[in-house]
């Protein structure tokens, strides 16, 4: 995250969920994208979807860039009490031609990174061609399926969740607050429960 | 019956009334007047021809022979079997009320004719009279054939005379009409009566007149068939009975499965629109459905505060660039701690 920092900045700018900056998307687009992305989070709605374009430079690691970006940036079109941990960031450089995706902490035990990649490869097609809303609503859609997927299999088989992060929650099955660089003290720590 | 005597009468009558009416008398002229020429209204005035003798023919008076065939007429079928005749549609193939043939030849020439009728989708029906007996004048073979024969399956009829196989008469059935031409059937007649003229004994005469009426009405079969399966004009009594007894016959079969299926139809109808409401309502359902995932506390990794990079890139810079190629990350991922 240093280095992060040091590349990038230690603050990220205030960004809406949609965010395009290399311009590449039409009006048109934007409302089909945007559209994608409302309906993840009305599905879904612990978590939120974002979408970034921009060129970040030759010297630019776009996996780096988006990890900054979803630990340093303010979303102000998400709702005050949702953290970016629940969030998930699609970044796209249409002059390196090379997009990642990256999602927070809530979503480590249920989005994989070959689902990301499935998500990803979804839309390649469409961005091969240069058609990148479709490409991202492509994207979208796939995520917002894996996801309901997930939420299904964690109701059935909570423990197989459970089991891929190794920090417990508290009674009532709500997670450890976490501020930046908190980590849950020892009295927080409790018997997880599904 | 009775209508044949009301029409007789009627004509009858119409000749009557026609000679006594009476009528002008025709204008005639004389040689004067003819070379005098003719003045306006004179064809209207003019008075008849004067009437020139005829003179004798010059023929023979008929012979005492003549005389007496032309007072003794062929004999009519009496009228007590008319109605065995021609009173409706035959319930046999071989029709003989006045017992013209022995008891074994009518045994014989029915078996054969039934056998006939198994064999061809044609029946042959064989009216036997007398040699020398004249069919009523009021009876029309047409008219017969159109009565009893324009239902059922198609038939050939055949008048025979009883020692007389030139004078056999063939009808067909309406629905044969059509399809054989009136050579054809004056071809079967003939070689039928040729047949028949070749033996001596009336019995004999009639067993090969039917022998060869059979086998060309087979002919007139695949005339017929033909006519029907290249889709000719025909009237709708044309079907082949047999494919059309046969159609029934499984219909009759299927009636009460149909029956049967018939009373399933607005149950599965209903379960069916159910089924359908139901899937519609459970893919509403399922779009509205809100998906939670269970909150579950992670350590955070790499100084990230709320992510620690977990995901995936690719490159879209050419098509040569497959993804399967791409679907192992780099070694430089930021992976969970």
């Amino acid at each position: 995250m240093v280095e992060a920092d040091a590349r990038f900045g230690p603050q990220g700018p205030g960004l809406q969920r949609l965010t395009d900056t290399a311009g590449i998307l039409r009006h048109e687009d934007r409302e089909q994208v945007e559209a994608a992305l409302d309906r993840i989070t009305r599905r879904l709605p612990q978590l939120f979807a974002a979408v970034y374009t921009g060129a970040l430079g030759e010297a630019a690691n776009i996996r780096q860039f988006g990890f900054w970006l979803l630990n340093r940036t303010t979303f102000e079109d998400v709702a005050a009490d949702q953290r970016n941990d629940a969030g998930i960031l699609i970044t796209l450089d249409p002059e390196s031609k090379t997009a990642g995706m990256v999602c927070g902490y809530q979503l480590d035990a249920f989005l994989e990174e070959a689902d990301t990649f499935d998500c990803l490869s979804r839309a390649h097609a469409y961005w091969l061609e240069e058609r990148y809303a479709d490409g991202f609503v492509k994207a979208l859609a796939h995520l917002e399926a894996v996801l309901c997927k997930r939420s299904r299999q964690a109701l059935r088989h909570p423990q197989h969740f459970q089991q891929k992060v190794s920090v417990p929650v508290m009674p009532g099955g709500h997670a450890i607050h976490r501020q930046p660089g908190h980590l849950p003290a020892a009295g927080e720590i409790t018997e997880g429960q599904p | 019956m009775s209508g044949w005597r009301a029409s007789l009468a009627a004509a009858a009558w119409l000749a009557a009334a026609g000679a006594s009416a009476e009528e002008p008398p025709l204008p005639a002229w004389n040689e004067a007047q003819r070379a005098a020429g003719l003045v306006d209204g004179a064809l209207l005035t003019a008075a008849g021809p004067e009437p020139v003798a005829s003179e004798p023919l010059g023929l023979a008076p008929p012979t005492a022979e003549e005389s007496a065939v032309s007072e003794n007429p062929a004999p009519g079928i009496p009228e007590k079997f008319w109605m065995a005749y021609f009173g409706e549609r035959p319930r046999k193939f071989l029709i003989d009320p006045q017992g013209l043939l022995s008891a074994n030849d009518t045994r014989e020439r029915l078996g054969f004719l039934n056998y006939h009728a198994g064999d061809s989708a044609i029946d042959l029906f064989v009216y036997v009279f007398k040699g020398d007996q004249e069919i009523p004048g009021e009876l029309r073979a047409e008219e017969m054939a159109e009565r009893f024969f324009a239902s059922g399956r198609p038939a050939a009829i055949v008048w025979y005379f009883q020692g007389a196989p030139r004078r056999a008469v063939l009808h067909l059935s309406p629905s044969l009409t059509d399809a054989v031409a009136a050579t054809e059937q004056r071809r079967a007649l003939e070689s039928s009566i040729m047949q028949a003229m070749a033996k001596d004994n009336p019995s004999a005469q009639l067993e090969a007149f039917l022998v060869q009426m059979s086998i060309r009405i087979y002919w007139m079969e695949q005339l017929w068939r033909g006519g029907a399966a290249a889709g000719t004009p025909a009237s709708h009594d044309d079907k082949p009975a047999k494919k059309s007894d046969k159609k029934s016959q499984m219909l009759a079969k299927l009636q009460p499965l149909l029956e049967k299926a018939r009373r399933f139809v607005l149950p599965a109808a209903g379960a069916v629109g159910a089924l359908v409401v139901a899937a519609l309502i459970v893919a509403w359902l399922r779009m509205r459905t809100r998906y939670r995932l269970p909150a579950l506390a992670v350590e955070p990794r790499l100084g990230g505060d709320h992510a620690a990079g977990a995901g995936a890139v690719i490159s879209f810079a050419s098509a040569n660039h497959s993804l399967a190629s791409q679907r192992e990350q780099r070694p430089d991922n930021p992976r969970r701690g």
